[in-house]
């Protein structure tokens, strides 16, 4: 699927932001700069559209990204000169292209230093915000970042984004309950997202093998993570990553099954029994090699996946197999 | 059968020119200015501080909770329940916990939504009173005038509709009179300005009407809503809410749903 200009870019592989950013001069040249505003030429012109602005703030961002500066200057001037100075966005915009322009770490202290100034003034502006914290968090301050986000969900709780950053940071500093509390806040505001269900399975699974956890509270972190790839499974069939981590969950569970004590049914959180977890296991199992099967010849409807996580997989079943055969013998 | 005659009545060409082109030019004219004159003097929404911010999203932030709790296990759902409501029975998330419990500002004296009610009362004004002047206007110079024949015939109830101000009885319904053209322009420009204007302009009053009727979107945090009631009812709506998981038995709904 060829990258467009009207979809955000940050999930993009580089080739794809590359390719994107390679448009810059054929874009740049072929939209209009400015659109009128009197009605006159909007009568003889072509009206203008929300996508020609999403498709310069797109251009920006992989310009930005792939370093051709020039282009995304441009785009901003763009903006700039059909949105103002003054508005929330394009001021985000504005800060994005100085961090990029910066060469050491004392101009992004004065870009930081800016961002503090606009927040002086207006503490509402959620995009400055977050540029702030992003700069904070690029910096390595950790902690300041982590503290700025907290202050904005404090008064702004039901901002996804900003949750999902927050879940993101406190698992870098393996802050793994602060991490897990955030990934379930998104998922108040997200119910349905399998791909929010599969990230917080991860994150369940990674605090359960982490060190500190044991007996009680590791049983209750893989009997969730299992649920919650089970859950992203339903959401969305054939989900690679769910898959995944449900094989990951259940083989680590069959492979303990003689330690796992029998649990308090409190909470409603239990591992189901040693019968059904053989069972998900098999399942995760033949539906992963299916899907490596199909993606791997190319299939019709298949062809999504992406190649790496195709390739880990794949690593993951034949270590399973290898693991399987040695315990025949 | 006998035919009925066709009444024909000769009109000099002319009325064309300077009555139905007029009446039209200056309607879709009118229009035009009253979609620059809305946005020129609609004010940039307004504002809000912070604290007024972390209000308003504190409570959405409980009404989510209490919607989407079948996403969260048990444990972490009563968790945040019991937060959310000590938080809101407390008035944690008040925009000033000291006015708590006194009757809520007269909305008429309080200028933020003061201005919310002048922004309405120019829009109205915006519509009435080009309105009040084209009529009189047309009345004043165009009354009883027939103008032109419709190309379909109609019945006889339309007569008192299309024959306004001509008070003829045997006339065809099919005969215009000016003022008539006039209604039927007001009703009719949608189109045009939506050709000219693009689709989301301020010039028909018929899309004004319509929202005047719909049920405001921003009501919920109105001026004259008391907050703390808000919050207290929240509250009370988490307390009582039954918590189900989506979570529970879902491996089984997973064995039985997916045949490999």
């Amino acid at each position: 699927m060829a990258p467009s200009l009207l979809h955000p870019p940050s999930q993009l592989s580089p080739a794809a932001a590359l390719q994107l950013s390679q448009q810059a001069p054929a874009v740049l040249q072929n939209s209009p700069s400015t659109v009128s505003k009197s009605p006159f030429s909007a009568l003889f012109s072509a009206s203008e559209t929300p996508e020609l602005w999403i498709k310069y703030e797109n251009l920006l961002l992989s310009c930005l990204r792939t370093g051709d500066e020039l282009a995304a200057k441009q785009c901003l001037e763009r903006l700039v000169a059909r949105f103002g100075d003054g508005n929330e966005r394009i001021m985000a915009f504005k800060g994005l292209v100085k961090e990029a322009d910066a060469q050491h770490n004392g101009e992004l202290e004065t870009v930081l230093k800016e961002y503090e100034q606009i927040l002086r003034d207006n503490d509402t502006n959620i995009p400055i915000t977050k540029r702030r914290i992003a700069l904070l968090r690029s910096m390595g301050r950790v902690p300041d970042a982590v503290s700025a986000l907290v202050q904005l969900l404090d008064f702004s709780p039901t901002d996804a984004e900003a949750w999902s950053e927050l879940a993101d940071l406190y698992l870098s500093q393996g802050m793994y309950p602060q991490a897990i509390y955030a990934m379930e806040e998104v998922l108040i505001l997200a119910p349905n997202a399998w791909s929010v269900h599969a990230r917080l399975g991860e994150i369940l699974l990674m605090a359960a093998t982490a060190p500190g956890a044991a007996g009680a509270s590791y049983q209750k972190y893989m009997a969730e993570a299992l649920k919650r790839f089970s859950r992203s499974i339903e959401l969305c069939d054939d989900y690679l990553r769910g898959y995944y981590g449900l094989k990951l969950v259940t083989t680590k569970l069959l492979k303990e099954s003689a330690k796992l004590a029998k649990q308090a049914e409190e909470d409603g959180l239990v591992l189901p029994d040693t019968n059904t977890i053989e069972r998900l296991n098999e399942l995760a199992t033949a539906k992963l090699s299916e899907i490596i099967r199909h993606s791997t010849a190319q299939d019709r409807g298949w062809r999504g996946y992406d190649q790496g996580e195709v390739a880990v997989a794949r690593e993951l079943l034949s270590e399973d197999s290898s693991a399987a055969s040695r315990i025949e013998r | 059968m006998a035919q009925v005659p066709v009444q024909t009545i000769h009109r000099d060409p002319q009325l064309f020119y300077w009555i139905l082109f007029p009446i039209t030019a200056v309607m879709i004219l009118t229009g035009v200015l009253r979609h620059y004159a809305t946005v020129l003097m609609a004010s940039a929404a307004k504002k809000l501080d912070q604290k007024t911010m972390r209000e308003q999203r504190s409570l959405l932030h409980g009404i989510n909770v209490r919607g989407n709790s079948h996403a969260l296990s048990k444990r972490s759902f009563t968790a945040r329940r019991d937060a959310l409501i000590t938080a809101y029975e407390s008035g944690a998330y008040l925009k000033d916990p000291e006015r708590r419990g006194q009757a809520p500002p007269n909305p008429m004296s309080d200028p933020s939504s003061m201005e919310g009610m002048m922004g309405m009362m120019k829009n109205q004004m915006a519509m009435i009173i080009p309105n009040t002047l084209i009529m009189s206007w047309i009345n004043a110079f165009f009354s009883g005038y027939v103008i032109m024949k419709l190309p379909f015939p109609l019945t006889i109830k339309f007569k008192s509709m299309l024959q306004a101000g001509v008070a003829t009885k045997d006339m065809d319904p099919r005969w215009m009179s000016s003022i008539s053209w006039y209604f039927l322009c007001i009703f009719g420009l949608q189109p045009v300005f939506n050709f000219l204007l693009g689709s989301d302009n301020a010039a028909s009053q018929m899309a004004q009407q319509m929202g005047g009727m719909a049920p405001n979107a921003g009501q919920m945090f109105g001026p004259g809503v008391d907050p703390d009631k808000q919050f207290l009812a929240e509250a009370e709506n988490l307390a009582v809410i039954e918590h189900y998981s989506v979570l529970d038995g879902v491996e089984q709904r997973l064995l039985e749903g997916i045949k490999v």
